[in-house]
């Protein structure tokens, strides 16, 4: 069973069309890339699956389906149940994801409270286990957003999302503007909860190699529209577009061998 | 905090001693010789004799310095002398009105917040709407109309042509409403625009799409993270704006013959009694410094990246 | 823009009505007449008259001549005297520069409205003695404004290649650092001609400003006040005429305020895609 599935998905806006005739589907598992270059929609759609379109901003067609069920046919209310219980963000803005004056600990379990129903003991353990899991220090639980590094919220932006064990990740840069170190990391973290939940990944990403190393599929998307999809391997090392290729062109460690 | 409370005490000591230098020099450059007021006042014709012995019980025929440091002596003990109008001591007579004109200004406030926060509430979650759009016309409106005009349209609808509530004195709550609407009106005017725009561009940060993405509730985002966002910018303008509230209740006062402090601060100005002129500048003075520091206090309880100085930008 | 340029034009066509209108005024504003007090409008009175018997429609225009022209005059002595400390303050830096910081803050620190209480408390009442009142508060507040915008600007590249070059200073002041300064200032400015006006009309009203028998509209409020019941006219309509140009004062200053910030994020747009 797909995770996800997007079909022919436009949205429009008073400029015009931002995306047209989208498709994408996430399996079970599996990690979905989606890259094009910037302004090219992919946080839009990304935003779209889980009801957080700017106002001005509008779905005029097609349909986001997940587990089976159409999204567009839900309230706002059932959508807003989902998002980070079932469909999990890790926003691009990660380091202003959080409220800067009030304490991480407090904000998780704002978090945890509004979709479940466990005591205060068992959503403090809840979110120390998440801390741990992100490889964070317990102390984080009291400090403020304001005092932590870039990599140590992206973790906390992480820890927040896999609390409730979603069934899909939507991550959107996640690693553009950490270090390498933070980076590899990171994606060691998002890599293993993959192998261990099953969950969905579509990830957004301006950087091939990670694309390379976790997607299993990818979908290059230009000017809202998609160029070509299809697993990763066979997209990086035979393109089959010229806008592709000039996508992996400007990526010069990119180097992959045929199999 | 320490230092810093520390810091804070010494620059509102310096700056009460320099109210006194000033009001010192004030009053001995305003024209007008004080003696010849303090006796006038009475309205008792004076021979030169009168006069010269008055000036001697006063202490005026002392060089300047000396009385300089006589003023400073009393000025630490709170003395201000009498004054001129009611030959009591000047610290009685504005301890005794300031309860008055604190009520005024609590009850303004209470207008003021019960209009200005729902209203500008309301503008940021629905921007462009009917209910914006009229905000915006009744907050310039309200901006332009000078506050004792008001008063008086207030006075003669609601207390004359239609006696709903008391337009003169005090005593009673009812006589609280008529100034309050007045001055809390005014201000509501400006305060809607301001509470909209902080709200707004709090509603616009990152970490509003933040929480939302996590799925916490658009209510709980908008009471306990957007408006707590605001509340830095709001708290800083209000505590500047308590000054005008205060300035502009010395006319209202006026209008509305209440027996605040602006009131009687307006009677010794006609009547030169500059004692008393004195003794509420200093007042004045100290009060609102300690709103200023009140203010800071309660800003950096709101920001802990004020208070907490090793954090991270 | 339009908007802005249309409100200017009609400000000073204001201006202009008021400054020539009373050349066309028949009637004396002085003059008492308790004969004809309190008449409802007519040919000879096309206001009616207040409770002194004085025409109101002369009071009204020439009392917006001392009103209004007095706010003009008492902002144009404020920018002369704000701009140039702030120019020296934000230029020459260093121990005078926070000398003038710290003596503003003090007298910032009180509400405006009770300094110039108090000021015209100590003066005394008249025409003189308020506008020195009033220019005593507004001054400080152009002054900051000029010297944070010179402060701003003049440790920018520019600014030190130009010096290096042999620019002389004063050029230097006027030609590149004042002009970020002056448009913020504009907006200021405006929006305190209708703050102006209202204070003059406050101590007026309350008696500190200009004495009787000079019109001036927040006297004529006092003296209307008395009479609301049986001729209404005396006290709305010097408040309407307040209201009026301290509107447009508002309505100005906040378009020039939304040109200056269109102009601004035209400045500094960026991409967040």
């Amino acid at each position: 069973m797909t995770i996800l599935e997007i079909k022919g998905l436009t949205l429009a806006s008073k400029q015009g069309y931002i995306v047209r005739d989208f498709e994408l589907s996430v399996g079970v598992g599996m990690c979905h890339a989606l890259i094009g270059e910037s302004g090219s929609g992919k946080s839009m759609t990304s935003l779209a699956i889980g009801d957080l379109l700017p106002s001005s901003v509008r779905i005029s067609a097609g349909d986001i389906r997940f587990l089976g069920r159409s999204l567009l046919s839900l309230s706002t209310v059932q959508r807003e149940r989902l998002r980070g219980k079932d469909i999990a963000y890790i926003l691009q803005e990660y380091a202003g994801a959080l409220t800067p004056f009030i304490p991480i600990g407090k904000q998780l379990d704002e978090t945890l409270r509004a979709h479940s129903v466990l005591d205060r003991k068992l959503r403090k353990e809840c979110i120390l286990q998440a801390l741990e899991y992100t490889r964070l220090p317990d102390r984080m639980y009291d400090r403020y957003p304001f005092q932590l590094s870039g990599g140590q919220m992206q973790r906390v932006s992480l820890a927040a999302a896999l609390m409730l064990k979603p069934k899909l990740f939507i991550m959107d840069e996640p690693t553009t503007a950490l270090d390498r170190t933070n980076a590899i990391e990171i994606l060691r973290i998002i890599s293993n909860l993959k192998e261990q939940t099953n969950c969905g990944i579509l990830l957004i990403s301006h950087d091939l190699r990670n694309v390379k190393r976790y997607a299993d599929d990818v979908t290059v998307i230009k000017e809202g529209q998609i160029v070509e999809s299809g697993p990763t391997q066979r997209i990086l090392s035979a393109p089959a577009q010229t806008y592709t290729k000039r996508l992996l062109a400007a990526v010069p460690s990119l180097r992959i061998r045929p199999s | 905090m320490m230092t810093k409370l520390g810091r804070r005490l010494f620059e509102f000591i310096l700056f009460i001693f320099l109210l006194s230098l000033i009001s010192f020099c004030g009053i001995k450059l305003a024209p007008g010789d004080a003696v010849r007021q303090l006796l006038r006042v009475d309205d008792v014709a004076v021979t030169n004799e009168q006069l010269e012995i008055q000036r001697e019980l006063m202490g005026l025929d002392k060089p300047v310095m000396i009385q300089y440091v006589d003023w400073l002596s009393r000025f630490i003990r709170l003395d201000f002398g009498n004054s001129y109008m009611t030959h009591q001591p000047v610290t009685q007579e504005i301890l005794t009105r300031m309860p008055a004109t604190f009520l005024l200004t609590c009850t303004s406030i209470f207008v003021l917040m019960g209009v200005a926060l729902p209203l500008g509430m309301y503008s940021a979650l629905h921007p462009q709407q009917w209910i914006d759009r009229v905000s915006r016309v009744l907050a310039i409106m309200g901006a332009s109309v000078p506050s004792f005009w008001l008063g008086l349209l207030l006075i003669e609808g609601f207390s004359v042509r239609w006696p709903l509530f008391p337009s003169m004195g005090t005593g009673t709550f009812w006589h609280l409403v008529l100034p309050s609407l007045t001055l809390g009106l005014t201000m509501a005017a400006v305060y809607v625009r301001l509470i909209r725009s902080s709200l707004l561009q709090s509603l616009t940060q990152d970490f509003v799409l933040g929480a939302r993405s996590r799925g916490v509730s658009r209510a709980r985002i908008f009471f306990f993270h957007v408006c707590r966002h605001s509340l830095t910018p709001i708290i800083t303008m209000f505590g500047i704006s308590v000054g005008s509230l205060l300035g502009g209740s010395v006319v209202v006062e006026t209008i509305f013959a209440y027996p605040g402090l602006g009131k009687f601060v307006i009677e010794a100005i006609h009547n030169r009694d500059y004692p008393v002129i004195q003794g509420y500048i200093v007042f004045m003075g100290a009060i609102i410094m300690l709103i200023h520091m009140l203010t800071d206090v309660m800003v950096g309880y709101i920001n802990p990246e004020i208070r907490l100085r090793e954090g991270r930008p | 823009m339009n908007k802005a340029r249309f409100l200017v034009v009609f400000f000073f066509g204001m201006l202009m009505v008021l400054v020539v209108l009373p050349e066309f005024m028949h009637q004396d504003p002085l003059m008492v007449n308790l004969k004809q007090k309190l008449q409802p409008p007519s040919v000879d009175h096309l206001l009616g008259t207040d409770g002194l018997g004085r025409d109101l429609m002369s009071r009204l225009v020439y009392g917006g001549r001392n009103t209004v022209g007095t706010s003009l005059v008492i902002l144009i002595l404020s920018l002369g005297v704000g701009i140039p400390v702030g120019i020296f303050a934000g230029y020459a830096g260093g121990v005078i520069d926070r000398i003038f910081m710290r003596v503003s803050d003090s007298f910032l620190a009180f509400p405006d409205y009770i300094t110039a209480i108090v000021l015209t408390g100590l003066l005394g009442p008249g025409v003189i003695n308020l506008m020195i009142a009033i220019v005593a508060v507004k001054w400080i507040a152009y002054a900051r404004l000029v010297r944070a915008s010179l402060m701003a600007e003049k440790d920018k590249d520019y600014i030190h290649s130009a010096r290096l070059s042999g620019v002389p200073s004063v050029h230097l002041v006027v030609k590149h650092l004042m002009p970020a300064a002056l448009s913020q200032l504009i907006v200021v400015a405006t929006l305190d001609i209708g703050k102006i006006i209202l204070m003059i009309a406050a101590l007026s009203y309350i008696g500190l400003g200009l004495q009787p028998p000079t019109p001036e509209w927040g006297a004529m409020l006092n003296e209307g006040r008395a009479y609301f019941h049986n001729a209404p006219l005396a006290m709305v309509i010097p408040g309407v005429a307040i209201m009026v140009f301290v509107l447009l004062s508002n309505l100005m200053g906040d378009e020039l305020q939304d040109g200056l910030q269109r102009g601004q994020k035209g400045e500094q747009n960026h991409d967040h895609s």
